[in-house]
């Protein structure tokens, strides 16, 4: 938003790109603080704050732009500054380290723990929520933007603040922690082959 | 024939099933190469068709089950009346 020339919208004009234009995805801008803040009154407030900021800030936004990614851009940046330090989860791993290992020559390797689709379909509970909330919260955002709300690499780009090659690589480790994660679920459910 | 517009990802991709299976899940193959690759590579390439179909029982549960928590009616009219003020 920050290279975008600032408008000079009226007053109308404000409140017809915030009613047109925002409202339209605070369901999946709620959807998104949750996931990020695993709890419902943070995650209000996070709502709230953040549409308040951008409708502040609605001069930045150029009409005929990505309003979504726009909102999901300041969005992210509130849970950042004012949320994840009062957050109770605890840090824990260096995301430097993992992306630089995944960045390596090893990053087409494909590990697919032997987890089945039937076995999946039998997940009928919380299983993937709880699996999707344990991952940290890096690799829990990009399977939100992208497999979610169908954001792009360019546009996952733009909302996280990291290169195109970050992006692909967090996504790749994301869906293997994911896939992990359902693994050891399934196990616990009995499935000795899963 | 050539595709001027395809991203160094997508021809990178051309001829290596692994990195076009994960264009495919993150959304940025091509129509043209995403059914060319479901409706002839998965049939001959094992490790393809499968990590593909647990792709998108995994996407699907998540779609069905991760995606639903729309915002709260009264938290929508809140902010609608605090933007009423502040204009």
């Amino acid at each position: 938003m920050e290279e975008t020339a600032k408008q000079q919208y009226t007053d109308s004009e404000r409140a017809r790109i915030f009613e047109e234009e925002f409202m339209p995805h605070i369901n999946s801008m709620y959807n998104f603080a949750y996931r990020l803040t695993l709890d419902e009154d943070d995650a209000k407030d996070l709502l709230q704050d953040t549409y308040l900021k951008a409708f502040r800030f609605i001069d930045s936004f150029q009409q005929g732009t990505n309003a979504k990614a726009w909102l999901f851009r300041i969005l992210k940046n509130s849970f950042i500054n004012d949320y994840r330090k009062r957050s109770k989860e605890p840090s824990k791993v260096d995301y430097q380290e993992v992306e630089n290992y995944y960045n390596s020559e090893d990053v087409d390797r494909q590990i697919t723990p032997d987890l089945r689709v039937e076995t999946l379909q039998d997940m009928i509970g919380d299983e993937i929520s709880n699996a999707l909330n344990s991952l940290d919260v890096d690799f829990r955002t990009v399977i939100i933007l992208c497999d979610l709300e169908g954001f792009k690499y360019d546009e996952m780009a733009k909302i996280l603040d990291i290169p195109i090659g970050t992006v692909r690589s967090r996504l790749h480790r994301a869906r293997n922690l994911l896939k992990e994660k359902l693994s050891e679920y399934a196990k616990k459910m009995g499935y000795k082959n899963a | 024939m050539s595709h001027p517009e395809q991203s160094p990802q997508m021809r990178a991709a051309k001829g290596n099933c692994l990195e076009m299976l994960r264009l495919i899940l993150d959304g940025e193959a091509s129509e043209e190469d995403k059914k060319d690759f479901i409706d002839k590579h998965l049939e001959i390439c094992m490790p393809c068709y499968k990590t593909y179909h647990l792709e998108m029982a995994i996407r699907d549960l998540l779609k069905s089950k991760c995606g639903n928590h729309e915002a709260p009616a009264e938290l929508i009219e809140n902010i609608k009346k605090m933007i009423g003020t502040v204009r």
